[in-house]
């Protein structure tokens, strides 16, 4: 009797790979090339995103960037005269959900933007590598775009050419400042921007003294603000999570730190969580992002007024622009290499995409130029600001030469 | 079979394995979360077996299955017939102890995560071949002697023991069991993924397969093999609207289980039933 | 000698929290019997609903410190019937499926609080409830105390204080007590199952919202994933000095504050998590029970 259930299972679960066994990639369409009268009437553009769990507030801010751009360019009559439409994917944190997410589209899309968490990113991306599909993580750094070069594109230059003359300019402007000590946390690109920065530092003749880890869940920060503190620096790099270096920040402050243009925040603390936590406490604090608030030109004040009518007034978060950007570029390799959305040009024209935007030459991003070499783009400036109640004020503009 | 099937069975696999690992040692009351840390451990060495030594993939799988039971024997020396709550701060420690020491390895890809594990063929295969494999032993287990001695533990500790059940002696033998399954099921993510992260194995997938042995049923084999695709699944057809508040449908469903059907959806009587009318066929 | 005795304040700061955590979830344990593996998690929410209150009054510091104990007090009484539930239908303690229902309220709160409150960024709470602005207590180089640690310790001492007092010197504590050890015979002797049920429950929220209250004090600030940070360390905390020993509870909990402070301060913040399991669980192997004894 036993053996029948036995047999009862044994029968699903062999059907199951006995059908699984036909798991092949189906290879994306035709490879010839033939003039196409096919005409597309919609360009879709699928955003692998992270929109729910704990990062889902900024996830929400990168799609809105997304969104407005695609909005801004129907207005304008679209790519080539054909409306585009981004469709936002949500892949959460989680790797699992990103494969199946990604599978989905490996098959019939032109290019995808996305994914955002690096877990996602990873699992994810080599999927789109094998079938052949460009995608645009624009949010990572350069170490993890890297390793799917061509058919991944980097948003940021290799982290330890683009930080360092950031960190040297915060190290000169306080010329008196001799000995920095950093508070890491161990999490994705963390480590390697710390390492970036005491480059930086080294560059600047200041002693680097011994780094401070921050526990990815510390609650109480009086440990490791006294450790710091006990090797008597005159400077401090924050390179942890916006909340963590709001706190670090506080409890510095509690116990007698007073010269806050001494202390230096890392770009992926620059979200609300800083600015909600640390309040008016992080008066004078530096801090070095990609994107310049105050920039005077008609389209950043456009985006600018438009991100604060539907976000309560809040600043647009630093990140925003980057998907509005990877729309644009999207838009302007169709239109300069004459993609036609035919399903069965498909091939060719996802690499005509990836070889178009890796070279891009001269592209007019939402707050400045650049060009691209071989999926890295080549002087795209870093920004070091002050923070003023709760806003960043420009101190002054590095552009890191890509050498 | 297209590709996003293709991911789904795959991954559903791994969770229907890992709820087993749970299942396993949760037949005598034991939460083992331990083998969260096995699946770490074995998919990580799988990883770095596959990149730097170009060992293949079944010899990894082998390894990290026996590597997964020889980590979870030698702890269960220890906690073989301890109360639950030594066993659960176990599994909390070595899931510390295992993150930590990987975040902190650079030959691991310490906190950047794991990347360029080959692909291999026939994975899924072997990861179904496997899910088969278990759930024979698991059967055989379920319906044996030693099955049923499981089944006094749970019920009353003492008063299996006064009958003569040697406590410690099973619940060491469903720890490196459930050890084994968690190892080798750290080598397939491995090969299925092709790269690891170490925040993948942490707490979120305690909490999805507790929901999942919780939900299905923990007093037969048959509620993992049904929650997992269900649970896993489910979200990934809802709109996008419903499926982002999948975690609190998670909790919902679970605290509405445990009020309604604390056995969970597949209990012994319903699995009886089924055999029934499979027998009568 | 400065730094070290900076050091072991800090960890007397971090533990405090810990010790409030884990007189609660004690506390429930002696009087309903239910592990709330999640009961930090609830004390978070109770944080986030003093923090919207404080929002919309204007931080009337008054109203913001009820809304926090009424909601950790109404929370308590809402899921209570849910643990009882479960316990009925299995004629004994069911330690297992009450962790795990627990984990289920858990995983609702913390997802509703990422999803739906300030953005799922974290909250502040202002100057006039921290004592920030205040300044230290008492500061000698880097010894430093603050006037919301103070604050915050003391009325965390006398609330626990008072309910030891309660629990163990009144006949309410003993009808408590008496209810959790055996509801028959509690019954039998004419104890009002239901009245005593729900004040105790109501107990433990006032436990709960206090606790809350305090932790706002101390950290100025919380997140939806602070239960979680928490909530692993307070279960693990509970079983080393013995599942509902109170006094067992907060001499542990003081120890494991110090214990990080020290790893953080003289080694590496990277490894304090792993460190602090690994020494409870060294005690856990030595003694099963709790390095105080089960008092259940």
């Amino acid at each position: 009797m036993k053996k029948r259930i036995l047999l009862v299972f044994m029968l699903v679960i062999l059907s199951v790979f006995v059908f699984a066994n036909g798991a092949k990639e189906e290879p994306a369409a035709s490879t010839e090339t033939v003039q196409s009268s096919f005409q597309v009437t919609e360009w879709e553009i699928p955003f692998l995103n992270c929109l729910t769990g704990p990062i889902a507030s900024i996830g929400e801010y990168l799609e809105w960037g997304a969104e407005r751009a695609a909005w801004e360019i129907n207005q304008a009559g679209g790519i080539n005269g054909v409306p585009v439409k981004v469709t936002g994917i949500d892949t959460a944190m989680s790797p699992e959900t990103g494969t199946v997410e990604m599978a989905k589209l490996a098959k019939n899309a032109l290019v995808v933007m996305g994914p955002v968490p690096e877990p996602v990113i990873l699992a994810a991306v080599p999927i789109a590598v094998r079938a052949g599909l460009y995608s645009f993580t624009a949010t990572t750094s350069y170490e993890y775009a890297a390793k799917f070069f061509p058919w991944a594109i980097s948003w940021f230059s290799p982290t330890e050419e683009k930080l360092p003359p950031v960190v040297t300019a915060w190290a000169k402007k306080n010329p008196d400042m001799k000995n920095v000590v950093q508070f890491v946390e161990n999490y994705g690109a963390w480590p390697g921007m710390a390492k970036a920065h005491e480059i930086g530092l080294e560059k600047a003749g200041v002693t680097v003294l011994n780094q401070v880890d921050v526990p990815s869940d510390a609650v109480t920060f009086g440990p490791l603000v006294v450790k710091a503190l006990s090797q008597n620096p005159d400077g401090i790099v924050f390179a942890a999570n916006a909340e963590k270096v709001a706190k670090l920040i506080l409890e510095l402050q509690s116990r007698g730190w007073e010269d806050n243009s001494k202390l230096l925040v890392f770009s992926s603390a620059d979200d609300g969580a800083l600015y909600t936590t640390g309040g008016d406490n992080l008066n004078g604090v530096m801090i070095y992002n990609y994107v310049d608030p105050d920039l005077d030109t008609q389209r950043w004040k456009e985006f600018r007024a438009a991100f604060k009518a539907d976000h309560d007034g809040m600043e647009p978060f630093s990140l925003s622009p980057n998907y509005y950007d990877a729309v644009y570029m999207i838009k302007r390799a169709i239109e300069e290499t004459g993609i036609t959305g035919d399903p069965a040009m498909l091939k060719e024209e996802r690499i005509k995409i990836r070889d178009y935007c890796n070279n891009i030459q001269n592209f007019e991003g939402l707050m400045f130029n650049w060009s691209n070499k071989d999926g890295v783009p080549q002087d795209k400036p870093l920004f070091l600001f002050k923070i003023e109640n709760g806003k960043k004020v420009l101190v002054e503009k590095v552009v890191p030469s890509n050498k | 079979m297209s590709l996003p099937l293709y991911y789904f069975l795959a991954i559903t696999a791994v969770y229907i394995l890992m709820t087993w690992a749970l299942y396993l040692p949760y037949r005598v009351a034991h939460l083992h979360f331990i083998v969260v840390a096995n699946m770490a451990i074995s998919g990580y060495f799988g990883g770095y077996a596959a990149i730097n030594w170009n060992w293949p993939f079944l010899l990894i799988l082998a390894v990290g299955l026996i590597l997964g039971a020889v980590v979870a024997f030698i702890v269960s020396i220890a906690i073989g017939d301890a109360p639950t709550f030594a066993v659960v701060i176990v599994g909390f420690t070595f899931i510390y102890i295992t993150k930590t020491v990987i975040e902190n390895w650079e030959a691991l890809g310490s906190t950047m995560g794991m990347f360029g594990i080959p692909m291999v063929n026939h994975v899924l295969l072997v990861a179904y071949l496997f899910v088969l494999v278990t759930g024979f032993f698991i059967y055989r287990f379920d319906n044996s002697r030693l099955g049923r001695a499981a089944s006094a533990i749970f019920v009353n500790r003492e008063l299996a023991t006064s009958f003569g059940v040697n406590t410690k002696h099973l619940g060491m033998f469903l720890q490196t069991w459930a050890g084994a399954i968690g190892g080798a099921t750290g080598v397939l993510y491995a090969f299925i993924m092709n790269s690891l992260f170490p925040d993948f194995f942490t707490f979120h997938i305690i909490g999805i397969t507790m929901t999942m042995l919780f939900l299905g049923g923990y007093t037969t084999m048959w509620g993992p093999l049904l929650a997992a695709p269900v649970l896993w699944g489910l979200p990934l057809l809802l709109p996008q609207e419903v499926a982002s508040w999948k975690m609190i449908i998670y909790g919902v469903l679970l605290i509405v289980i445990l009020l309604v059907r604390p056995e969970g959806a597949i209990t012994r009587q319903v699995a009886a039933r089924v055999r029934s009318i499979v027998l009568r066929r | 000698m400065e730094i070290f005795i900076a050091q072991i304040i800090n960890g007397i700061s971090l533990g405090s929290i810990y010790v409030l955590l884990v007189t609660g979830f004690n506390l429930l344990l002696l009087v309903a019997m239910i592990i709330h593996f999640s009961f930090p998690i609830v004390v978070v929410l109770s944080m986030y609903v003093s923090w919207i209150v404080l929002g919309l009054t204007g931080n009337n510091i008054f109203l913001g410190v009820i809304a926090g104990i009424v909601s950790a007090i109404l929370i308590n009484i809402i899921t209570a019937p849910m643990f009882q539930h479960i316990m009925k239908k299995r004629g004994d303690v069911d330690i297992n499926s009450t962790m795990v229902l627990s984990m289920g309220i858990g995983m609702i709160i913390t997802d509703f609080l990422s999803h739906s409150v300030n953005s799922g960024f974290p909250i502040a709470f202002p100057d006039n409830l921290t004592g920030r602005n205040l300044g230290a207590f008492f500061q000698i180089g880097m010894i430093s105390i603050s006037r919301g640690d103070m604050i915050s310790l003391s009325m965390g001492i006398v609330f626990v204080l008072g309910l030891f007092w309660i629990l163990y010197k009144t006949r309410a504590g003993r009808a408590f007590r008496a209810i959790a050890e055996d509801p028959a015979g509690a019954k039998l002797v004419g104890i009002p199952i239901l009245k005593t049920g729900l004040q105790s429950y109501a107990m433990t929220g006032v436990l709960g919202g206090v606790s809350a209250v305090s932790i706002a004090i101390l950290l100025g600030s919380a997140s939806p994933g602070l239960g979680d940070q928490l909530g692993h360390k307070v279960l693990a905390v509970s079983i080393i000095a013995g599942l509902g020993n109170l006094k067992g509870g907060l001499i542990i909990g003081i120890l494991l504050g110090i214990l990080e402070a020290l790893v953080q301060g003289y080694w590496s913040g990277t490894w304090s998590n792993s460190i602090a399991f690994v020494v409870m669980l060294l005690a856990i192997l030595i003694k099963p029970k709790g390095i105080f004894g089960i008092k259940l």
